[in-house]
């Protein structure tokens, strides 16, 4: 490194610019000179992105004695960001590094949003660095003589990895890198590969995941640098008089406003878009002079707008924007100095993201206030602050073998040049995602694209790739358009656009939504009053509303559970709660409502469970309270039902939220001192998981974005939905038909799996239950609804599980008559 | 399978678990919705949907047909999902066991093939039928109210939520005997579901695992 000539011009280059490198980006520059491939760790605003992308140069410049007039030498390097937004200021930022350097590379971006005319040009002759996006990537690999535009290639680099990692986004990177790593070698060079990531957990996985069988020859690089966190709650004046749940956090919106006032600019983060609705228009409403300098971010509202508002940000024009995760990632707004977090962040790590979006100084402190949606939210503040203090931050789970992403990817090749099968199993065996796939699911996946699943029938016309003994090839130009238009991992629901009669789009609503309103219905969307006329070509078409009443509309999902980290100190907290020795302020704030929980119930100890039996008129409830999040009580709630149920005919609906679960039937609950811990043995769970019916229902809900994704739903070409309506089919219809006529589809069994894991948390699960067998389990009757209850018998999710026939059940039951 | 008898607007009939309506007085068996095709249809498409649907939709019609000995068999509309495919041959094999069986269709939506090919499947094809006092379209919709008829229909695959104490809530197909008209369920296993809101009173046969069950 010390005798690298590029080192030296890229060290003067910054000096004079009164800037000198951090340790971490040195090391990266050493370790990428020496070949290697690795990750790095380090915080937004410390240069993550210099750590590589000088990399690069200095060995270019290392590389190459004509550097400086050297044109037209090919890709380069490839930078994969996760989100569009980000490749815009990053490319602008590394042109302008590489002009002052005198380097004449251009610096391209493909996404999305990239014009036909851009893409031509790129085709003719690629920009030495190109930033793309996952699913770019993939449209590049479906492209016929790809391989030629990417033979110059050295390096690819992931940016905002531990965003990819735990999805099928990051599967997608996992497989384009293996296919990068083929072409490459063909070349007779061997790609670096690089990682970006903040803190997680599981960062060795992290680099597991992203170099694949290569792993053993990845260094991790730690930036060390610790960004300083504030975080101050914003407090009810009357804790008993704030509601117990469902109030969205609204009526602190006074409370709020001089926090706003106080700053330059301010992010106030919601966690669903339809909240971020009725808080932009609270805040109009108490404080009407915000008009103009207020506004709304959601991925629902239409990009420029949004591309808009961004720019806005950074030119400090804003007062203050309310937002969802949609501004969790991006680039730094310099401006912005406080966040207000609204409601729970359900993980630390978030939490710390979102805090990160203000105090963007190496040195500065980030401002984050806590605005509890309902009382008990307030422990999760005390909780946030130990676990930041701890350094208690979450892993995120890599996703494995994800059958439907390798099936559109096999697509892909074969609708570009066609695949040698030996080839590419040999690269795809390489990624940690498909290390255990088996030669026979291999087969079935080819078998899948060539046959249709079924042995060759004489009057079979299945039709998607051909084989030519081990080449696969897409002839058909109509199939291998329409999956050039598919590709991708991001399922939304059916999204229909919304545009002004007069013309002006305003953004994507749920066609759900949009069925049950009538003519005349006012709605609220991207901050505006609108009134619902018709629908046409797909879209829905609307005026402006003056009307008072309007619906906010519900968002599918983005329900995040809490995570176990927050669940563990949560419980702590609590505790902390009770022996009322605790010096945090939101504990002692609290404690009328726990003296409320204890007057009518109990708190239980850190080694107790809580169960609460209540009779109300909807029935008779239990109440459990673990706190291990939603995901994780809604397998608990399923497992303890069927396990009741297995003793008595008996059917349940079950609700949970990420505090505990609730089961509710029409007859008493047979669970006492006796038998409860015998409910939550750890004896025959699999049998027992594997027999809950909710396995399936489960499954069913994963299945609708893996039939998305493998290719099954037709949605139909961009503007062009009226034709090919025979082919429309639901996912549910589809789960259905393969369960009863192909019970061995591999996409099935996908689905269960992705239950099982993603969705049940088992791991978690036995935790959770040896916590439970370790420690006691303590049962109250209280005569009403009790501070821990409510919240979930008001705002939760609910499930069914019987074991009465269904002849019986329905004998009990009451059909659905239309509303007089 | 399991029928129940139903007396309902001067005619006899049994309403089957399978799916199908037989009028005793017209020794008809009548059924919708069949959709024959449709996994042929997605699978030319590379969509691959299990290619053995149309066997067991049509063996389960069959054991209907062997059940009632009907004369006619009416289907209220969509037999066929979409332009002809293997499928549609596959089932000219199959309808040559039944010659004597007269197949009258209400033409549907999706019945979007050539007369041509109806007529060489021995099918015979109707806008509307009416029989007695029954009237026979295949969307309910298109038949103005009277009161010289009722109106029997198929179109929208019906089903019914069916809600139990303890919030307990279940979707299922059905039969519905609405004041103006009745819709019957969609025959093929391959069709997806539209929940219908019946007023009190008025007749709803819910299917549930080969069993068929009157409500109101």
């Amino acid at each position: 490194m010390q005798k690298s000539k590029g080192g030296k011009i890229v060290r003067e280059w910054l000096a004079q610019k009164g800037l000198k490198p951090f340790a971490f980006q040195e090391d990266a520059w050493e370790q990428y000179l020496l070949g290697h491939s690795g990750l790095v760790n380090a915080p937004t605003g410390f240069g993550k992105t210099f750590s590589l992308f000088l990399a690069v140069v200095i060995e270019w410049i290392d590389r190459e004695p004509k550097f400086k007039s050297k044109t037209k030498n090919g890709l380069q390097m490839m930078w994969i960001t996760p989100l569009r937004a980000l490749a815009k200021d990053i490319a602008r930022a590394m042109q302008e590094a590489l002009d002052e350097l005198d380097i004449p590379w251009q610096v391209g971006i493909r996404s999305g949003d990239t014009s036909t005319a851009v893409r031509a040009q790129q085709k003719r002759q690629m920009p030495e660095i190109l930033l793309i996006t996952p699913e770019s990537l993939h449209i590049l690999l479906a492209q016929k003589e790809h391989a030629n535009v990417l033979k110059n290639l050295r390096s690819v680099i992931v940016d905002e990895w531990h965003e990819l990692l735990g999805s099928k986004r990051g599967v997608m990177v996992e497989l384009g890198i293996s296919r990068l790593k083929g072409l490459t070698e063909l070349q007779g060079r061997k790609l670096q590969t690089w990682g970006i990531s903040a803190t997680i957990g599981n960062l060795d996985e992290a680099l597991e995941v992203l170099l694949g069988k290569d792993t053993w020859a990845g260094v991790i690089i730690r930036a060390e640098l610790n960004k300083k966190v504030a975080l101050h709650s914003i407090l009810p004046d009357e804790i008993e008089k704030y509601p117990w749940a469902g109030h969205l956090g609204i009526r602190l919106v006074k409370k709020a406003l001089p926090v706003i006032e106080n700053s330059n600019t301010t992010l106030l983060f919601t966690n669903t878009r339809s909240q971020s609705e009725i808080w932009y228009h609270g805040l109009l409403k108490e404080s009407p002079e915000l008009a103009g300098i207020i506004a709304l971010h959601h991925g629902s509202i239409d990009s420029e707008l949004r591309i808009w508002v961004e720019e806005a940000l950074h030119t400090g024009t804003l007062k203050t924007v309310v937002c969802t995760s949609s501004l969790d990632l991006g680039v730094d707004f310099r401006p912005v100095d406080t966040v207000i977090q609204v409601g729970s962040p359900k993980g630390v790590a978030r939490f710390l993201q979102r805090a990160g979006r203000s105090g963007h100084q190496p040195d500065a402190v980030s401002n984050i206030w806590f605005l509890p949606t309902h009382s008990l939210e307030l422990v999760e503040a005390a909780a946030l602050k130990t676990a930041m203090k701890e350094g208690l931050i979450e892993s995120r789970m890599p996703v494995i073998l994800a059958y439907d992403v390798l099936l559109q990817y096999l697509m892909t090749l074969g609708v570009s040049d066609g695949f040698d099968a030996n080839v590419i199993w040999e690269e795809v065996k390489g990624t940690f995602c498909f290390r255990e796939l088996t030669e026979d699911d291999w087969q079935w996946l080819l078998s899948f694209l060539t046959t249709g699943g079924e042995a060759l029938q004489s009057y079979d016309e299945f039709k998607k790739l051909e084989r030519d003994e081990n080449f696969y090839i897409c002839r058909n130009r109509t199939i291998a358009m329409r999956h050039r238009l598919h590709i991708g991992t991001i399922v939304s629901d059916a999204m229909m656009k919304v545009k002004f009669i007069s013309g002006g789009y305003i953004g994507v609503i749920e066609e759900s939504f949009i069925s049950r309103l009538q003519p005349g219905d006012a709605f609220s969307l991207a901050g505006r009053n609108l009134e619902y006329i018709m629908i046409k070509d797909m879209t829905a078409l609307v005026r402006k509303s003056n009307s008072k009443r309007s619906i906010v509309p519900s968002w599918m999902g983005g329900r995040m559970p809490l995570s176990a980290n927050l669940g563990k100190m949560l419980r702590r907290k609590f505790q902390e709660a009770i022996a009322g020795n605790s010096e945090e302020l939101e504990l002692k704030v609290l404690r009328p409502l726990f003296e409320l929980q204890q007057q009518l119930s109990y708190i239980p100890a850190e080694h107790e469970l809580l169960m609460e039996h209540i009779q109300t008129r909807d029935g008779y409830h239990l109440f459990v309270y673990p706190f291990e999040g939603r995901l994780v009580h809604e397998v608990m709630a399923t497992l303890l039902a069927w396990r009741i149920s297995q003793r008595h005919a008996i059917t349940f609906s079950i609700a949970m939220n990420d505090y505990g679960f609730e089961l509710l039937s029409d007859q008493p609950i047979p669970v006492d001192e006796t038998n409860a811990k015998e409910l939550f043995s750890l004896d025959n769970l699999n049998i027992d998981l594997q027999s809950s019916v909710n396995a399936t229902e489960m499954a069913k809900r994963k299945f609708r974005d893996i039939a998305v994704i493998a290719g099954l739903i037709f949605t139909g070409y961009p503007g062009k939905s009226k034709t090919n309506r025979h082919l429309q089919a639901s996912s549910s219809l589809i789960f259905n038909v393969f369960k009863d006529f192909d019970p061995y589809n591999l996409l099935l069994r996908q689905a269960f799996n992705e239950a099982f894991f993603y969705q049940m948390e088992e791991a978690r699960l036995r935790d959770m239950l040896e916590r439970i067998n370790a420690g006691d389990i303590v049962i109250a009757r209280p005569e009403r609804l009790t501070p821990f209850c409510f919240p979930i018998k008001v705002d939760s999710l609910r499930e069914s599980l019987t074991s009465e026939k269904l002849e019986d059940r329905i004998k009990k039951m009451q059909l659905q008559l239309e509303a007089d | 399978m399991e029928d129940i008898s139903f007396h309902f607007r001067e005619q006899h009939w049994r309403v089957s678990a399978g799916k199908g309506l037989y009028w005793e007085e017209e020794r008809a068996l009548i059924v919708s919705d069949l959709h024959l095709g449709k996994s042929a249809h997605f699978r030319k498409a590379g969509i691959a949907i299990p290619g053995n649907i149309v066997q067991e939709d049509l063996f389960c019609l069959q054991q209907l047909i062997v059940r009632y000995n009907p004369e006619k068999l009416i289907i209220v509309g969509d037999m066929f999902h979409s332009v002809a495919n293997n499928e549609v041959n596959y089932f000219k094999l199959w309808r040559r066991q039944f010659p004597q069986l007269q197949f009258d269709l209400i033409t549907g939506n999706h019945d979007i093939m050539g007369e041509s090919v109806y007529q060489d499947l021995e099918i015979r094809q109707y806008d509307s039928l009416r029989l007695h006092n029954i009237h026979f379209v295949h969307d309910a919709a298109d038949a103005p109210p009277s009161k010289a008829y009722y109106v029997l229909s198929g179109h929208i695959h019906p089903g019914v939520r069916m809600n139990g104490y303890g919030r307990q809530s279940l979707r299922l197909p059905c039969f519905y005997f609405g004041q103006q008209y009745a819709v019957l369920p969609a025959f093929s296993h391959f069709t997806g579901m539209f929940t219908i809101e019946p007023q009190a009173g008025e007749p709803v046969f819910v299917l549930a695992e080969k069993k068929v069950i009157k409500m109101q």
